[in-house]
């Protein structure tokens, strides 16, 4: 069972990209991750292999994603997201939920509209 | 003889390998392989355009260099105990700092008071011998703001002046009352006076008041202008000022050096 976990803060964008890239379970190299975090689906997110590494260094850090330990290539690494990751990853997106929920409330966004 | 041109992908790639360098370098041991093939996959990626890629790379670089960086600094200089160290090497250097200059503005302070203590006691010795004030104390005339040569001042029981040499802008400067109540109770008393009280006036006195006794009793006054003293005392602060600031850069490059050394490899 997943449990939610309020984030203290909501999550810079490149840390919601990957979370959200890694989101199905699967496990995924840096540059799967960028091209996702790029689409708009992804977060619309432009990072370099710098933001990439640097971000995942931290959400390691934070146990929010880890080394899954598969590589088909050496030079490639596999990331997943941890239960902690994926938690944080559902409150952050109850969050921007409750966020479009409002603006549509207030008629900032038409109903049915994608945000 | 044919020449074989090396590919532009590899170009790129060499470039973006000197590029890694720049990142510090425990995040560049666990991760410039990786980055390295980020960047090949980039440049493989057909949905991606090899300007947009460079684009891309460039401005992660300015922005992510930035970021390592600032983090390396902080991993390498936030550490309690590194903090704690400086701020008790500080906290020494500055007590150091102080008691270097309060040691010797005490010693040149209390030397300013030695021919006074001298010339005020052999002077109620004179007077408790029965001479006239105006023929004990010695000729001339002193104009405490400009010499630097010690006076003296005899005052009745009720502090009125009954000789001096000392003049002050031409009259007999007046010594507060509060100081004949202590000399009365205590039987000397050293300060530092400033007869006309207010900065710009600048004169002030090391000063030495003794009680007279026996039939005529009164006060004795010696005095010397503290300008000399007082510019020592200057010099004095402004060496333990500089020795402190000294100090304070040698702790400052002490602790950069240190954390430096001591940083930790793995962020």
């Amino acid at each position: 069972m997943t449990t939610e976990t309020e984030p203290a803060a909501p999550l810079s964008p490149a840390v919601f990209a990957i979370l959200l890239s890694l989101a199905p379970g699967e496990e995924k190299h840096g540059y799967q991750i960028m091209k996702d975090a790029r689409t708009p689906e992804g977060g619309g997110v432009q990072m370099g292999p710098g933001t990439l590494y640097g971000s995942l260094d931290r959400m390691m850090r934070d146990g929010l994603v880890e080394e899954s330990g598969f590589s088909d290539d050496e030079r490639r690494r596999y990331y997943r997201l941890t239960v902690l990751g994926d938690s944080v990853l559902i409150g952050e997106l109850r969050r921007l939920a409750a966020a479009v929920a409002t603006a549509r409330s207030l008629g900032l966004l038409a109903k049915g509209q994608r945000s | 003889m044919s020449r074989i041109s090396r590919p532009r992908t590899s170009r790129l790639e060499t470039l973006y390998s000197f590029a890694l360098r720049l990142y510090p370098e425990p995040f560049r041991d666990r991760n410039a392989r990786s980055m390295r093939q980020a960047f090949r996959d980039g440049l493989s990626d057909s949905s991606l355009s090899r300007r947009a890629l460079i684009s891309l790379v460039l401005r992660d670089l300015v922005f992510s260099l930035a970021k390592e960086h600032l983090a390396m600094l902080r991993d390498t200089y936030a550490r309690p105990t590194l903090i704690f160290n400086a701020f008790v090497l500080a906290a020494l250097s500055t007590g150091l700092a102080l008691a270097l200059y309060a040691i010797p503005q005490h010693v040149l302070r209390a030397g300013a008071n030695d021919p006074q203590i001298a010339i005020a006691g052999d002077l109620v010795a004179k007077l408790a011998q029965g001479f006239p004030p105006a023929d004990a104390i010695p000729a001339g005339r002193v104009d405490i703001a400009r010499s630097l040569s010690p006076f003296v001042i005899v005052y009745d029981d009720q502090g009125k002046p009954l000789a001096s040499q000392a003049e002050l802008n031409g009259t007999i400067p007046a010594l507060p009352p509060g100081v004949f109540y202590n000399v009365r109770q205590h039987g000397e008393e050293r300060l530092s006076w400033q007869p006309v009280l207010g900065r710009e006036h600048g004169v002030r006195i090391a000063a030495v008041v003794l009680r007279v006794g026996g039939p005529n009793p009164g006060f004795v006054l010696a005095g010397r202008n503290m300008r000399e003293v007082e510019s020592r005392i200057g010099d004095v602060q402004e060496m333990a000022g500089l020795t402190w600031i000294g100090m304070l850069v040698v702790i400052l490059v002490g602790t950069a050096v240190f954390g430096w050394y001591t940083r930790p490899k793995a962020a």
